[in-house]
């Protein structure tokens, strides 16, 4: 009888020390605890740029919002519907989570491999930081004021809100410093960088080209601050088409590029060419429409009410060069940065070359980007509603009106570039649930989970509303 | 007259006190109370006198012979309660035993299955006896005890073997577990479901049901539920969430065979479904596309806002374009169609059958069962097969050791479960939120027949040559070719040896186990849409191990004549294992017909692994203590080591103290109506430990992009401080019966503060985390339980008896995280989210509402839509106010009838049906007359005869609105021109939930076959009628999946089906 009180008693206590040597037990064997920090930067990238080209109606409605496109049997975001998909919040996420944190953990973990040089980690933290500015660019043009200083730090659940003009500063020095730091005779990210392969050199004149486009960005408010970026950015900016910072997206899923997904493998026909914009290029008679779309039926170019429920087969599809899995997407091209320096003339900054020159080149390059030859450029330009010195309008609108048609594959860029410089005219549809967005509301989750900051925050900007300008939307 | 019934019980339980001595036989016949039938087998000794017994033949009667003293008989019978009956001036007893569960003294099974007289709990345990969970012949142990149980909240879904939410006094966890924890003599069972997180939030997927399915409703003798944390706190850890407690038969004396044999039928509750609008065909607009002059329907459009039906008007329909249809090539006129999508159901037709021998003797017993259940769903190509095979055995070794075995092998093999959520596997989307009026479903049937091919009425633009399928399949094709397949195989039991060490101590060594392997298997056959994902195949492997290692030391003594002792000290090791592996073929299927993850367009994308390891070791003891078996004093403690959380941190006590008072045993001499009477109140702190995995930080791999190897991090912050939520409940309760436990009552008020939650706090994603773990926030339930029984009639012949349970459970977040008044825990299609606010229930839902001014809504300037908040308005609360059953019973000789009805009042759920299929013109409001008596549809005109629709509502000036807009697609009536708050209803129902009607043949017939002890046969329904409900053309229970998540919203909900079935009992 005691015998067996005293067995099952110190079995009892046998039983329970067990648990202390299982450490084991809480490991995840199947994820990795450790990776190289080029990998997370990778990432940055791959993320960063399906964000900006998809045309997702849950995260990127760009390509609507500046009437490239119409849809078809469901209308609601060309309707500026941004509640019911809370693509405003899938925006906000893929920037801050898919991009910005992975660069943030990146950078902490750039210093622990052991096999890279000083010189090369250094290179390799200036490329995360250049990305890293263009996404803080990309959500300061979207929102306005939003987390910065204590952002990116998951002690701080709640991070406050800062002035978007302040990180715009913030943003010019982080570039610099960036930019000073990049030593083209070191190695840089190697193969972990998509977009140029470790190029340094490469990645010297992408962060200038972004300096450019920062710089005439906030041109309209703070014109000195532009000028002086500008100029000091102007000669190591991208000098051809093949300079252009982009993304070569593959054939298999899941790294294809999004709008591939959403044109072609969805079977679905969601999307076709808006009226205002396929008109325009009729107008022009421009080369670049055999790219952008395919014809309607009867041959031609027809774009469709937009914002209406239209019919797929009335109107020009997108393009069929879009339909390509492999398509790169684009972040920052030299027709683009030709633009810029033809803006920076007018505008009286010492970049060099005319107003003219810059213009025909932006011009040129980007109907050599759609696969146009320069023969079609030379043409297209000798047009006298496209030559600079003929066409209609002020500075703004002759070069708003061609950027509009030049940035086609960067749908996020565009919007920003008509928000600034008011060109083309468009108009909202007539079952508009708003005015034509100049910015996006911030997320549902900030409204539930950072309510005070973004409370502080839609007061200082002038209300959360899709009609608040951004600092730099002065017109 | 109740007062009179009230004097003469009291009269004749007078009478009965006086006893005669002498010595004499006394015989009688002793029946089942419920059905009034003899019971055969039934134990009788005279008290006080164990060796001077007998036992009833198989018609119940019996006779015995009683010395001089004998002052009373014992009547006791498996199954049923004890009763004595005292020796009186007459030599006939004749008695109705009843079931145990309606006893109060009865016994009742316990945490660890310890065993205790109802007497000595002190807290809130409802038991239930096999018979009634099996009555209605439900296949599923769990739904069968749907409106049983007051404070048991149990939430079926319509799809065939789906998931049923069990939850016990309502959820307690923000993020963790709610569920009830099961635990078949001894195993703990799992009750998750391994659901995706898409599916449970309203995206496509399949509800594979919960692994509770698992257990063979007809070899369960009782159900115990123990409610609150007082009842369950041996349970320490996983004790949060109440248990079900189910003991299985034992081998009864001699040899036994039963056999039930069972079919129902069913067929689906129209009540419950869409109904549509005959007037007006497909199209998102008024037009038809043209194919070389003819008019052609727009196939592509998934809606019908089209042009009004025309018989004289011929169009080129789908069917024009399907090779192999009689209408191939043929404008067909443009009318409704015949056969709308509720003649796509069938009746369906499920078989139950299970037989069950057992025996024993004084050494031991044995028991072999086998079920087979076949049940087969109301839409094509549907069926679940559940095989279980069941044994246990018991054996005495010697006088002082007893040894047992129990094994449980089923095998659940599901081929064709319904689609749920929302996608084009779900055809319940289709039907309610995306469908064109003029097609037929018979017809589509007849087309995917000629070639098994994706026949769909949605072709892209059949004009143009582009025959694909756009958004949906032919119906028939996603049944036949879209299927899933799953198998579960699983195997549960335990072999425990007890040794009496003397009379007072004895000691249990229990080992059990539950082990399962599951698979499923997905696909999306070639020629499929691929709107929301290209043709597929995936599979999931899973396996899941649980182990424990129990030793218990019992003991029980009385002290002295006043005091008794009854006590356990023991220990639990329990180990549990989960692997799994999927893998999906990536970017199409190469070749048709061929489900393998070979047969993949692009290279395939390394299958996803996870492997997790759990391991708890506790510490427990109980004692109680009870006074003259009146007072009850209860205590336990229970020490868990846990390795889900780091050393330092990983060790929690979970206490519990309970006290019970039986007042009526100083009644019985004043107020002897009072047949009992118990006051309890009890205090317990339980506990439910980390999620594994939730400490340590991790990467995620992706696919490299060329030569770049991908990584990132996770969007969930792990916390290695994180410490066990713990649950602090009290409760306090009632239980009596009076008039010779004619009628009854038992209330319990309890309360539960549930703190320390562990939380996946959503934070800013600008923190670079979407969420990150913390204990912080706490929830609190509080709630009365009321449950009661009146036997109006008791005849010789016909017994009535009424039985009834309400629960009324409040729920409140109390609080969250610093300065955080709101987390999201789910969102949906729609802009929808369940969420955890500050001083509201849990779930609220939150999305767009109206604004309103002077009460009421306002419209837009253009009057084309209202004007809406933004999507964190609170819409709804899917917490119900109150829960309720009643079951009657009526017996009459041979004859019992039961039926149950079920009732929930209150909660809300959102309708995405109604909020898409509104917009899609399917329903008939959108297509009546408008305030002109014109139809509504026809053009606006601003004249008498003008069409279009003036909203209801002010304009922003307040004024009424006036202006008169056409009721077009995506209009008015469904999403764009409402918010959510238009689609979220009231999920009241009051439901005929459970009917049977029994007959026991006499015994008088059977005997002439000998050996057949008794047969019964019953019909037997379920879900009968819903009696009321406010939810148009849907069931208000339906939901997505079980656990959190989808709780008060519906996508695709399927119809409820009303079964009736035929079952055979035959015993041996």
């Amino acid at each position: 009888m005691k015998k067996a009180i005293v067995f099952s008693l110190s079995t009892l206590l046998l039983a329970t020390g067990c648990v202390d040597k299982l450490t084991e037990y809480n490991v995840d064997i199947k994820n990795p605890a450790a990776v190289p920090g080029v990998s997370l930067f990778s990432n940055a990238e791959r993320t960063l740029t399906r964000t900006v080209v998809s045309t997702s109606v849950n995260l990127n409605p760009f390509r609507l919002y500046v009437q490239y496109w119409a849809q078809t049997s469901y209308p609601q975001e060309s309707r500026y519907d941004i509640n019911t998909r809370q693509l405003n919040r899938a925006f906000w996420d893929a920037l801050y989570t898919g991009s910005l944190s992975n660069l943030n953990e990146a950078k902490k973990l750039i210093p622990n491999n052991q096999f890279a040089s000083a010189a090369v980690q250094k290179n390799q933290q200036a490329c995360v930081e250049i990305l890293a500015v263009y996404t803080w660019k990309t959500l300061v043009d979207t929102y306005g004021n939003i987390p910065y200083s204590e952002a990116l730090d998951f002690n701080n659940a709640q991070p406050k809100y800062d002035d978007a003009k302040t990180i715009y500063a913030s943003l010019f020095t982080r570039l610099d410093a960036a930019l000073a730091a990049l030593d083209p005779s070191a190695a840089g990210m190697g193969s972990a960088d998509i977009f140029y392969n470790g190029n340094v050199a490469s990645w010297i004149k992408f962060g200038n080209s972004l300096k450019l486009r920062m710089a005439l960005t906030i041109a309209d408010d703070d014109a000195a601050k532009a000028a002086t970026a500008a100029t000091q950015a102007a000669p190591k900016v991208f000098t051809q088409v093949s300079d252009k910072a982009q993304l070569q997206f593959v054939s298999a899923p899941p790294n294809t590029n999004p709008l591939w997904e959403d044109l072609v493998q969805s079977g679905r026909y969601d999307f076709i060419g808006a009226s205002p914009f396929v008109n325009q290029l009729n107008a022009l008679n421009d080369p670049r429409r055999a790219s952008y779309f395919k014809t309607g039926p009867g041959g031609g170019y027809v774009g469709a009410p937009y914002g209406a429920l239209n019919k797929y087969g009335d109107f020009s599809a997108p393009g069929s060069r879009l339909e390509d899995p492999t398509l790169p997407g684009v972040l920052l091209s030299y027709s683009e940065v030709e633009f810029l320096l033809a803006e920076a003339v007018e505008r009286g900054i010492a970049v060099g070359g005319t107003a003219t020159s810059h213009y025909n080149a932006a011009v040129t390059a980007s109907i050599q980007e759609a696969g146009g030859s320069s023969a079609d450029a030379a043409t297209y330009l000798a047009q006298p509603s496209v030559a600079y010195a003929t066409a209609t309008g002020t500075y703004k609108q002759k070069i708003g009106i061609q950027k509009w048609i030049a940035l086609y594959d960067q749908p996020v860029v565009a919007w920003t570039e008509w928000r600034r410089l008011d060109s083309p005219s468009l108009v909202k549809p007539t079952r508009a649930v708003s005015e034509i967005p100049l910015r996006l509301p911030y997320p549902s989750t900030e409204l539930s989970l950072n309510g005070a900051n973004r409370e502080a925050a839609a007061a200082a900007i002038g209300g959360d509303r899709v009609t608040t300008r951004i600092f730099w939307d002065k017109f | 007259m109740r007062k009179h019934l009230f004097w003469v019980i009291l009269l004749l339980a007078g009478l009965c006190q006086q006893a005669w001595a002498q010595d004499r036989s006394i015989s009688g016949k002793i029946t089942d109370r419920n059905n009034g039938q003899g019971l055969p087998g039934v134990t009788i000794i005279v008290k006080g006198m164990p060796t001077v017994g007998t036992s009833t033949n198989a018609d119940g009667v019996f006779s015995l012979s009683v010395p001089s003293t004998a002052t009373s008989l014992v009547f006791s019978f498996v199954g049923y309660a004890t009763q004595e009956a005292p020796i009186t001036g007459s030599n006939t007893i004749n008695l109705a035993l009843a079931t145990d569960t309606k006893q109060l003294n009865e016994v009742v099974v316990t945490a660890l299955n310890v065993e205790r007289s109802r007497n000595s709990l002190a807290y809130s345990a409802t038991q239930i006896d096999g018979s009634e969970v099996t009555q209605a012949r439900n296949p599923s142990a769990v739904n069968g005890l749907s409106g049983k149980v007051a404070g048991l909240a149990i939430t079926q879904s319509n799809t065939l073997g789906g998931s049923s939410n069990v939850v016990i006094r309502g959820s307690k966890s923000l993020f963790g577990n709610n569920q009830a924890l099961f635990v078949i003599d001894g195993v703990p069972i799992s009750n998750a479901n391994t659901n995706s997180n898409a599916q449970q939030t309203g995206g496509s997927g399949y509800d594979y049901g919960n692994a509770a399915s698992d257990i063979n409703p007809d070899d369960i003798a009782t159900t115990t539920v123990l409610k609150g944390a007082a009842a369950t706190a041996l349970y320490g850890e996983r004790a949060a969430n109440g248990v079900i407690l189910i003991t299985t038969k034992k081998g009864r004396k001699g040899l036994n065979v039963t056999v039930n044999s069972g079919i129902t039928a069913g067929r689906i509750d129209k009540s419950t479904f869409i109904k549509y609008q005959k007037q007006y065909g497909a199209g998102y607009g008024e037009y038809f596309n043209d194919d070389n002059g003819t008019p052609v329907a727009p196939t592509a459009d998934d809606a019908s806002y089209g042009i009004k039906f025309d018989p004289t008007l011929n169009v080129l329909q789908w069917d024009a374009y399907t090779p192999g249809s009689p209408n191939f090539g043929k404008a067909t006129p443009w009318v409704a169609a015949a056969n709308d999508p509720s003649t796509f159901f069938k009746t369906s037709v499920s078989t139950l059958n299970s037989i069950t021998i057992d025996g024993g003797n004084d050494q031991g017993n044995f028991k072999i069962g086998y079920t087979n259940n076949v049940e087969r769903g109301v839409i094509p190509n549907s069926k679940v097969i559940k095989d279980i095979l069941n044994f246990s055995a018991a054996l005495n070794l010697t006088p002082k050791l007893t040894t047992s075995a129990t094994v449980n092998f089923s095998r659940t093999s599901g081929l064709g479960r319904y689609g749920t959520g929302y996608g084009s596997e779900n055809l319940m989307t289709n039907f309610r939120q995306w469908w064109q009026t003029n097609v037929d479903i018979k017809e589509q049937e007849n087309a995917y027949n000629y070639a098994n091919q994706n026949a769909t009425w949605n072709l892209a633009s059949p004009e143009t040559g582009n025959n694909a399928a756009i958004y949906w399949n032919n119906p028939y094709f996603v049944r036949y070719q879209n299927y899933e397949n799953d198998t579960r195989y699983r195997t549960f039991g335990n072999v425990v040896a007890t040794y009496k060490a003397t009379d007072w101590f004895n000691v249990l060594g229990r080992v059990t186990l539950d082990s399962y392997d599951e698979m499923q298997e997905e696909r999306a056959a070639l020629g499929s849409t691929t709107a929301s994902y290209p043709s597929y195949y995936s599979r999931y492997n899973r396996t899941y191990r649980e182990i424990n290692y129990d030793l218990i030391g019992n003991f029980k003594k009385d002290i002295n004549e006043n005091f008794s002792f009854q006590g356990l000290i023991g220990a639990n090791m329990r180990r549990q294992y989960i692997k799994s592996i999927f893998a999906s073929t990536n970017g199409g299927l190469a070749l048709p017909n061929l489900y393998a993850l070979t047969n993949t367009v692009s290279p395939l994308i390394a299958p996803t692994e996870t492997d997790v390891s759990i391991g708890v070791d506790g510490l427990f003891a109980n004692a109680t203590f009870g006074y003259r078996n009146r007072v009850f004093l209860d205590l336990t403690a229970r020490r868990d080591k846990s390795t889900t959380l780091i050393l330092a941190n990983n060790t929690f006590i979970y206490p519990s103290v309970s006290l019970g008072y039986v007042f009526s045993e100083g009644l019985r001499d004043i107020a002897p109506w009072v047949s009992y009477g118990k006051v309890r109140a009890n205090y317990a702190e339980v506990g439910q430990g980390a999620n594994p995995l939730s400490l340590y930080d991790y990467y995620i791999q992706s696919p490299a992009l060329g030569a770049a190897a991908i990584a990132r991090l996770p969007l969930t912050k792990n916390n290695q401080d994180l410490v066990p939520e713990r649950t602090r409940s009290g409760e306090v309760g009632i239980e009596t019966a009076f008039l010779n436990s004619r009628v009854g009552l038992e209330a319990t008020y309890y309360q539960q503060n549930t703190i320390n939650q562990i939380i996946p706090l959503r934070v800013s994603t600008a923190s670079g985390y979407s969420a990150r773990y913390v204990n912080s926030g706490e929830v609190r339930n509080r709630g009365i339980e009321i449950t009661g029984f009146v036997v109006p009639v008791q005849t010789e012949n016909f017994t009535w008896r009424l039985s009834a349970n309400w629960t009324r459970n409040r729920n409140e977040v109390l609080s969250l995280f610093n300065g955080v008044d709101n987390i999201v825990l789910a969102t949906y299609q729609g802009g929808i989210s369940s969420n955890a606010t500050v001083g509201q229930a849990f779930g609220s839902l939150r999305g767009s509402d109206y604004t309103y001014l002077n009460g009421q809504k306002v419209v837009n300037a253009s009057g084309t839509a209202y004007v809406m908040t933004n999507s964190s308005a609170v819409i709804g609360n899917p917490n119900p106010n109150w829960r309720g059953g009643v079951t009657n019973t009526l017996t009459y000789k041979g004859l019992a009838l039961t039926f149950l009805v079920d009732v929930r009042q209150g909660g809300q759920v959102f309708s995405l049906d109604r909020y898409y299929g509104l917009a899609g013109g399917l329903q008939p409001e959108t297509a009546g007359l408008n305030d002109l008596g014109n139809p509504s549809r026809d053009a606006v005109t601003n004249t008498a005869a003008s069409g279009g629709i003036i909203l209801p509502g002010v304009k922003a000036d307040g004024t009424p609105n006036t202006t008169r807009v056409a009721n077009d697609a995506s209009g008015l009536y469904g999403y764009g021109a409402n918010p959510n708050a238009g689609f979220v209803y009231d999920a009241s129902f009051v439901k005929l939930r459970e009917a049977s009607l029994g007959y026991t043949f006499p015994s008088t017939l059977t005997n002439r076959f000998g050996f057949v002890k008794g047969v019964t046969l019953s019909i037997v329904g379920r879900n009968l009628w819903i009696i009321h409900k406010n939810l148009p053309d849907a069931d208000p229970e339906e939901g997505l999946s079980s656990g959190n998540l989808g709780q008060g919203y519906q996508s695709g909900s399927y119809p409820l089906t009303r079964t009736l079935g035929a079952n055979l009992r035959l015993s041996f």
